[in-house]
């Protein structure tokens, strides 16, 4: 098991080494299931496997009203297919106590899981609830996870020292090989090994199960488990939509708008590698604002070095959605 | 020299002369106080029977503020009895375009169909611009100026972009 240091908390990093895992303990769960022998077929079958994932529906978990995704193949399947990109909710297992990088689930706007239903890219299923409230199930549940957590800790140091172990050797190996220099202090270095040798904490893999294997994935059962819309859809909402739509539709990258007073960030592109453009800010078409709020948006707008965009849903169906840009003048 | 307040109560809601700076205690000889209703062009913008008394007198703040301090060049009202607004276009300086510049006095509300029938207000050249100033009068008239356009307008890049630009010029011509 390769032993990765804590100072690469990357989202890229962390999504692919999860995704590889993943779709690996996947891949052999199928292959265990059906009793396919592994020979040179199975690497075409493993492709269709992989191309049949992709045409699926995603599972999104509705927990109480948010929509989560769990599955890192979902993650990166629906930001680059479908250009949805959510906001990463989970802590990190090793480093807990902050909030800077954060890791699965995802968390997605309403917008966002409406529209993966309505394109039938996602099937929106209940999120598991806590089955019981009793203080003491839990507190059970806490010590068997620490216990299991110490066991891995304790396991991962042990093939760690061996590692080292094999390194040294061959090092010593090589050494002793090319020139005749003496090799004592790497000698030294090995015997002492054990007695010096220390796996820190933050060093050690924490794997979280997000799926579970033959489990829901059979399309019957999945329709079964999944839940209808039971989100209110009140004018507001539906405004949002109709713009998130339209703006999804032209190709633009949209997250949520909270820090910035408005309802949504545009991009030109994905979010890691563009600045936002537009701060999006959805209105009827009729409804009335005293212009004193415009300023606000303006000001806003000029203070971040984006455009405040206004963005109504027309009433004839044929206009589509209609934006007007507001700048600050700059005339001071 | 006829006092402020007297001249207010005569021409209604017109009492909001304090930020022209020329109050009851002028000495400056031949000025009333009241010297705004009598202008030219405060009565050349009311003569246009468009907007009311509030919206005419923004007008005509927007109008002073555009040629005695910017300083801007070719100046024109217009009324629109569709809108009930008087509006101005302008040059900022020789060679920039046209431009349309809408005044609305600081309190009132104004909706997303209202910005977008403003700016399909034709201009001198009979095609509606693709965008317009609105310049919103507070109380104390001071006044703040603000662009809408039609659709999406790019910002410009941020301070980091920009300097990186600047430095990969600089860069170049210290080589060349």
């Amino acid at each position: 098991m390769e032993l990765e240091t804590e100072a690469d908390g990357k989202l890229e990093a962390e999504v692919q080494t999860e995704t590889i895992m993943e779709m690996e303990r996947e891949v052999k769960t199928q292959t265990e299931g059906e009793s396919v022998e592994r020979d040179p077929e199975s690497d075409t079958r493993t492709g269709e496997v992989k191309r049949e994932r992709e045409t699926e529906p995603v599972r999104v978990c509705v927990s109480g009203s948010t929509p989560l995704l769990w599955r890192s193949a979902d993650l990166r399947l629906v930001r680059e297919r479908m250009g949805i990109v959510g906001t990463l909710v989970g802590s990190l297992a090793r480093q807990p106590r902050q909030n800077c990088r954060l890791g699965r689930p995802l968390q997605l706007q309403l917008e966002e899981a409406r529209l993966l239903k309505d394109t039938g890219r996602a099937v929106l299923v209940k999120g598991a609830e806590s089955e019981c409230d009793d203080d003491r199930v839990n507190v059970e549940v806490e010590e068997s996870y620490t216990k299991h957590l110490q066991h891995s800790y304790e396991e991962q140091g042990r093939l760690a020292l061996e590692e080292k172990k094999r390194v040294l050797e061959r090092v010593m190996t090589e050494r002793f090989r090319d020139d005749a220099l003496t090799d004592q202090p790497i000698r030294e270095r090995l015997s002492s090994l054990k007695s010096s040798f220390s796996f820190p904490r933050s060093a050690m893999m924490v794997q979280l199960c997000t799926a579970r294997a033959r489990l829901g994935y059979a399309p019957v059962e999945r329709d079964w488990l999944a839940a209808d819309w039971t989100l209110p859809r009140d004018n507001k909402q539906e405004v949002r939509y109709r713009v998130y739509q339209d703006l999804r539709q032209q190709g633009y990258y949209i997250t949520s708008a909270g820090k910035f007073g408005g309802d949504y960030l545009i991009y030109p592109g994905d979010p890691l590698r563009f600045h936002a453009h537009f701060i999006a800010v959805c209105v009827p078409i009729k409804s009335e604002s005293p212009i004193s709020d415009f300023l606000c948006l303006a000001r806003l707008g000029a203070n971040v070095k984006k455009t405040i965009l206004l963005c109504s849903p027309s009433e004839t169906e044929s206009e589509g959605v209609i934006y007007t840009s507001i700048q600050w003048s700059g005339m001071v | 020299m006829e006092r402020v307040g007297g001249s207010a109560e005569e021409s209604g809601d017109v009492a909001e002369t304090e930020g022209s700076g020329a109050g009851a205690s002028g000495t400056e000889g031949d000025i009333p106080g009241n010297w705004i209703l009598q202008h030219h062009k405060y009565r050349e913008l009311m003569a246009l029977d468009v907007g009311d008394t509030a919206q005419v007198y923004a007008a005509f703040l927007v109008y002073l503020d555009l040629l005695e301090e910017r300083r801007w060049q070719e100046v024109t009202s217009r009324g629109s009895a569709e809108l009930q607004l008087v509006y101005l276009e302008g040059r900022e300086s020789e060679s920039q375009p046209r431009q349309l510049i809408v005044p609305l006095p600081g309190q009132r509300s104004l909706s997303h169909q209202g910005v977008r029938s403003l700016l399909s207000q034709p201009g001198s050249d009979g095609a509606p611009s693709p965008s317009l100033l609105l310049a919103a009068v507070a109380p104390d008239s001071t006044l703040a100026y603000y662009r809408f356009s039609r659709g999406f307008v790019v910002p410009e890049p941020p301070d980091s972009i920009q300097a990186l630009e600047c430095g990969r010029e600089r860069r170049k011509r210290r080589r060349l």
